[in-house]
């Protein structure tokens, strides 16, 4: 939940001298209102974005989420089945604009983490990006974005920290516009993805699904990147719209993802409901996730690892079993290709159990 | 665990604007522990409820904000959906509803919202729900009555004031005309008093 009204500290990084002046008053640190997490109201740490395009911590996610049945987004509630990944884009662009709050989470969250026994993903920045400006991030610490800079300071300021290399989308290696997080984190322009061609909405760089088909773009982000960047988002804007009109569906597409999301979960829906709901409601292995695509709980057949040491352990649900998965583990278990699987119904509710008996 | 840094940040946030809001949060006890609060609402305006102060005991359980908090009315109230015996409070977003998203200042002004529009279909008090459906001039006579006899923090503390100041030895009329010309403030009642 954006919240303009979080006392800023640092002048820097308030948005109007107004604020600044109480903000030295007040120990509360100053968090980008896109930022902060609708649960924790912390500075996000490790960004999970929903389908529907709100987004929190990953632990705050997790924790949110149901394990019996399906989860609500905490803003919309807008129902989900699907664990996302997080987002690596949002996660190495929050370590630029907010560094040292976001140290400072990172710390708290290992903190709570060496108390659970469990942990979240390591990301290693080279990974996922080719430019990184360290040096930028250890010169200043801080992301101007006052508004009543004039655009020339604005822009040549934040050039040094948030380049446009950082909010990229991997189809049409432009800025990002309306930003769309897939279920695996991997972030695109809505309008990319409705050129993609039909059939199931696959990542173009990881290749896993996203489940449903639902998207929506992140409202969060989309507002970041316009105020961030504000000439080339205007320039993405208009080219967009013109290729909306002159492409030939222009009529429908006017508004893209209006038009497409009826559409595309009408359809996902009745297969959802389908797997999910038709007879087959027994089989909810309760608090079980699938470390590979998400899904929690797992429902159908749930294969165990037998090598992982991990107490969370380490679980698959039966696609991306079959599909032999090589994603890494959700809570950083140190699972390995070699490592072998057998299947288990311990998580299963006892009534579920005993009605599949009968 | 409860989320300690959450809870402060939410008391900061909830009373920052409280004047305008009408809701306000606080400790309970002094002794600093953030599970259990006391909250405020004050009377929606053009409801019976106008004019009042209730308070709310509010407990975290130790899975907030996972779990809804667990809210009751303190000051007795005459409404449809509250208890009128133990404060009890029927409202889906402190019970199924509720969603992490969710704060003690949207549930406070969630209840604020609840004294304007009851709904008497989905009752915690039978009494009163049948009360509101059968004689609904009868129901605002009483739920206004009440506000006046258990809500009014100015009636309820001026008496507690000029008991104390009757107790120092003054003259309980004396006590009263001093309280009133001093709107209320015990201390300059009591400057006042000992000069005089």
């Amino acid at each position: 939940m954006a919240d303009k009204e979080t006392p800023p500290l640092d002048p820097a990084i308030s948005p109007s001298p107004a604020a600044a002046e109480m903000g030295e008053a007040d120990s509360e640190p100053s968090i980008h209102p896109s930022f902060q997490c609708c649960i924790c109201l912390d500075l996000l740490y490790k960004p999970v974005v929903l389908a529907c395009g709100h987004m929190s911590c990953f632990w705050c996610v997790h924790k949110a989420m149901h394990g019996l049945q399906a989860s609500q987004c905490p803003i919309c509630r807008n129902p989900y089945y699907h664990f996302p990944s997080i987002c690596q884009l949002l996660h190495f662009l929050l370590l630029k604009i907010e560094p040292l709050a976001y140290k400072k989470r990172e710390v708290e969250t290992l903190e709570e983490e060496k108390h659970l026994d469990c942990f979240s993903p390591q990301l290693s920045e080279h990974v996922s990006f080719e430019r990184v400006h360290l040096e930028d991030v250890k010169q200043s610490s801080r992301s101007p974005k006052s508004n009543d800079l004039p655009e020339t300071v604005f822009k040549s300021a934040t050039g040094k920290q948030v380049s446009e290399d950082d909010v990229i989308c991997p189809i049409c290696k432009k800025l990002l516009f309306q930003p769309v997080v897939l279920n695996c984190g991997h972030v695109y322009c809505d309008s990319c993805l409705s050129g993609l061609v039909d059939g199931p909405l696959k990542c173009e760089v990881c290749h896993s699904l996203h489940p449903k088909g639902f998207r929506n773009v992140c409202l969060d982000l989309d507002h970041f990147l316009e105020e961030q960047f504000p000439i080339d988002y205007m320039t993405r804007r208009d080219s967009v719209q013109l290729k909306k009109a002159q492409g030939p569906k222009g009529e429908a597409s006017s508004s893209v993802s209006q038009a497409e999301e009826p559409k595309v979960g009408k359809s996902g829906k009745s297969k959802y409901n389908e797997f999910f709901f038709d007879g087959d409601s027994a089989n909810v292995h309760v608090g079980v996730g699938c470390d590979s695509c998400g899904m929690y709980p797992i429902i159908g057949n749930r294969y165990r690892c037998k090598d992982c040491k991990e107490k969370i352990g380490y679980d698959l649900c039966e696609t991306c079993y079959s599909s032999s998965s090589e994603l890494a583990g959700r809570f950083n278990q140190q699972h390995r290709p070699d490592h072998t699987f057998e299947l288990d119904d311990s998580q299963m509710l006892e009534i579920h159990k005993s009605r599949t008996v009968r | 665990m409860l989320d300690v840094s959450r809870v402060q940040k939410e008391l900061a946030d909830c009373n920052k604007d409280k004047a305008i809001s009408g809701v306000s949060i606080d400790l309970h006890g002094g002794d600093g522990d953030l599970s259990h609060l006391a909250g405020t609402i004050s009377g929606p305006v053009g409801t019976p409820y106008e004019g009042g102060t209730f308070r709310i005991d509010v407990r975290l359980p130790s899975g907030y904000p996972f779990e809804p908090p667990k809210m009751q009315f303190v000051t007795k109230v005459w409404h449809p959906n509250i208890s009128s015996q133990n404060g009890a409070i029927c409202l889906d977003i402190l019970k199924d509803q509720w969603s992490p998203a969710l704060t003690l200042k949207t549930a406070l002004l969630s209840l604020q919202a609840l004294l304007s529009a009851p709904e008497p279909d989905d009752p915690q008090d039978a009494v009163v729900a049948q009360q509101y459906l059968r004689d609904y001039p009868m129901f605002v006579a009483t739920a206004r009555y009440w506000t006046e006899t258990f809500a009014k923090r100015a009636s309820v503390g001026i008496e507690e004031k000029v008991q104390k100041l009757v107790e120092m030895g003054f003259p309980e009329a004396l006590v009263r005309s001093t309280l009133d010309s001093v709107n209320g403030d015990e201390n300059m009642a009591l400057e006042k008093l000992c000069s005089g």
